[in-house]
């Protein structure tokens, strides 16, 4: 008689050593195909669009404003001076400051105005050197005020800040050329 | 006296079995961190530098234009013509009310095409815009 040997079961095992290098490959093709570059730029928000006939011209005194022009040549005129682009940062702090304690209705504005031809380059070394002024009074008064970093401050206290040294850019209405 | 040499009762290898669960974990971890790169780029551009960017904190609401040092334009996966962009750029904005459009743009570009692209944008109701640039130290 055959004997019906009972075969001794094996270890249901499967061999997990190649494991790690196939979930390693997986990895590698997550970190190629995605970009952990960050977006950096400056960023602003536009003014709505208003047909030309329903526009109402809001006169500004003149203290208020700092009209920068950019021609097609590079060459840069804040409120009727030729100056070079990094002195424009300089210029805007000085009267920045001076306004921090009066109403936001007296805010200074600052107005850039360009050229079609004038180079895209130019129009954004004048948009950071603008930027560079705001962010570095913001920072003077946070440490003046709070003793902290603009990024260590609380929502309330960023708001203040935000207000007593209140940002606007204005783009000129570019004009009609036929 | 015999002295008997002493031996370690442990094993000397590491324990590689939970290797892959780690490695998993740092998958996972890239997967949810990190946005796909979805956009192939037809137009060449080089970004200019500036020292006052910000990061653009939420990416998922950022619809990108390029321009590149052609004057050609980029939507999505086409190369737009100027006048359709307002069209574009609307019906962005009805699906995502809070859209930032990023602007990438060459820095030989000349500003006529930047204001042209920005007015159509403001007609467009999709005001949010980032010009995008690289960070200079």
């Amino acid at each position: 008689m055959v004997t019906l040997k009972r075969r001794k079961r094996e270890g249901g095992e499967f061999s997990a050593g190649s494991m790690a290098d196939i979930t390693f490959l997986l990895l590698l093709f997550f970190l190629v195909t995605t970009n952990i570059d960050v977006d950096t730029g400056i960023g602003l928000v536009l003014p709505e669009y208003v047909p030309p006939e329903e526009r109402v011209d809001t006169p500004i005194s003149p203290d208020r404003l700092v009209a920068i022009l950019v021609n097609a040549n590079g060459d840069v005129l804040l409120n009727k001076e030729i100056i070079a682009i990094p002195q424009i940062s300089e210029i805007l702090k000085e009267k920045i400051r001076s306004k921090i304690n009066l109403p936001k209705k007296k805010k200074l504005i600052v107005s850039i105005k360009v050229d079609r031809e004038t180079n895209y380059n130019l129009f954004m070394q004048t948009l950071d050197q603008v930027e560079i002024a705001f962010k570095e009074v913001r920072e003077e008064y946070s440490l003046g005020t709070y003793g902290k970093k603009v990024k260590d401050l609380t929502d309330e206290e960023y708001k203040d800040v935000r207000a007593k040294v209140f940002k606007v850019v204005s783009f000129a209405e570019p004009e009609e050329v036929k | 006296m015999k002295f008997e040499k002493k031996r370690a009762e442990t094993k000397q290898e590491i324990p590689t079995s939970s290797m892959p669960d780690i490695i998993f974990m740092l998958l996972l971890f890239f997967m949810v961190a990190t946005t796909l790169r979805e956009q192939e780029i037809f137009v060449k551009f080089v970004l200019p530098e500036a020292e006052a960017v910000q990061k653009i904190e939420n990416k998922r609401l950022v619809s990108y234009i390029w321009v590149g040092d052609n004057e050609r334009i980029q939507i999505d996966d086409n190369i737009v013509q100027l006048k359709q962009i307002q069209k574009i750029m609307y019906d962005k904005r009805v699906v995502l009310p809070n859209v930032i459009v990023s602007l990438r743009v060459d820095k030989n570009s000349r500003m006529g095409l930047i204001t042209d692209i920005q007015q159509r944008l403001r007609k467009a109701d999709a005001r949010r815009i980032n010009y995008s640039a690289r960070a200079k130290f």
